[in-house]
């Protein structure tokens, strides 16, 4: 790995690990509810650096936030690190097989329904073991996501205007 | 004029995703009720996945069931259920309040508390 790389992927893991200690000090009026807001800095890394930078953000983001938080190999670990892997794959394989497509917005979509997809399936497989009560859940985490998928995706793009304005 | 700029770099399939997740997960709430259809006052307490109390939600009681982590306090008063108190460590189960229909599920300490319909796993076949 360039060290180039070992430095971006530093600075952005402390902006992603920055950004999900400081969204759980927003009030929300459903206690499950995360925006994802980490998820900004994972996808622009997936665009500009590629999914090795983006992949290893997440990693290190859901093991150093989950130490810090206190839910270090707990149940909601597992279902952080299955939401973390399948959505940054999820916009990484978007972002190459359809990257003129999907704009960052329709990509952050995606992440946030792999996301809850992948967490949905670990906590009926490992958890919840009852299909009909995962059925209730699933449309409204769904419908949440679409919301904080779409909130995370424009900031995105309005991030990388920024930049790209800045670099010239 | 700022937000204009940036969704005029959102593309068509941006709004294709947008709109089939929206359809997908308002249509799953029509689907959640179909299931829910059946409504009875049937009321069950699984801990693990396995069966622990059928009560009714017509008759107000409290009971004690045990997870992983300790004991979970389940109420049921004026037609309706709530987990009273749990020993697991972020309390969503507990947030969540009074429920009439629906679920209350509490992940650490593997309680599942579901309303209205019989124990019936038909769909694991149609899902797998």
């Amino acid at each position: 790995m360039q060290s180039q790389d070992k430095l971006r992927i530093a600075i952005l893991s402390a902006f992603a690990i920055a950004l999900h200690a400081a969204e759980r000090l927003i009030p929300s009026p459903i206690p499950w509810l995360r925006f994802g807001l980490a998820n900004i800095v994972v996808l622009l890394s997936i665009i500009l650096y590629g999914f090795r930078v983006g992949i290893t953000i997440t990693l290190i983001r859901i093991l150093v936030g989950s130490i810090f938080v206190g839910t270090f190999l707990g149940p909601g670990f597992l279902l952080s690190l299955s939401g973390g892997i399948i959505s940054t794959t999820a916009m990484y394989l978007g972002s190459i097989l359809l990257g003129n497509l999907l704009s960052p917005f329709g990509l952050s979509l995606l992440g946030s329904f792999f996301h809850n997809l992948a967490q949905l399936t670990v906590a009926y497989v490992l958890f919840i073991k009852r299909i009909d009560a995962v059925m209730y859940l699933a449309p409204l985490i769904l419908f949440l996501g679409i919301i904080t998928g779409s909130i995370n995706g424009i900031a995105t793009i309005a991030l990388l205007k920024k930049i790209r304005e800045d670099e010239g | 004029m700022k937000t204009l700029n940036i969704l005029k770099e959102t593309t068509l399939l941006d709004w294709v995703l947008f709109v089939f997740l929206l359809i997908m997960s308002i249509s799953g709430f029509f689907f959640a009720r179909i299931l829910s259809a059946n409504q009875s006052d049937l009321v069950t307490v699984e801990v693990k996945g396995k069966m622990v109390y059928r009560l009714s939600l017509l008759q107000d009681t409290t009971v004690n069931v045990k997870g992983p982590l300790g004991t979970t306090v389940i109420e049921i008063k004026d037609g309706r259920v709530r987990v009273k108190d749990s020993p697991c460590p972020e309390k969503i189960c507990v947030k969540q309040g009074w429920t009439k229909h629906g679920a209350i599920v509490c992940v650490p300490n593997k309680v599942v508390v579901i309303i209205g319909t019989d124990n019936n796993r038909t769909l694991d076949a149609i899902t797998g």
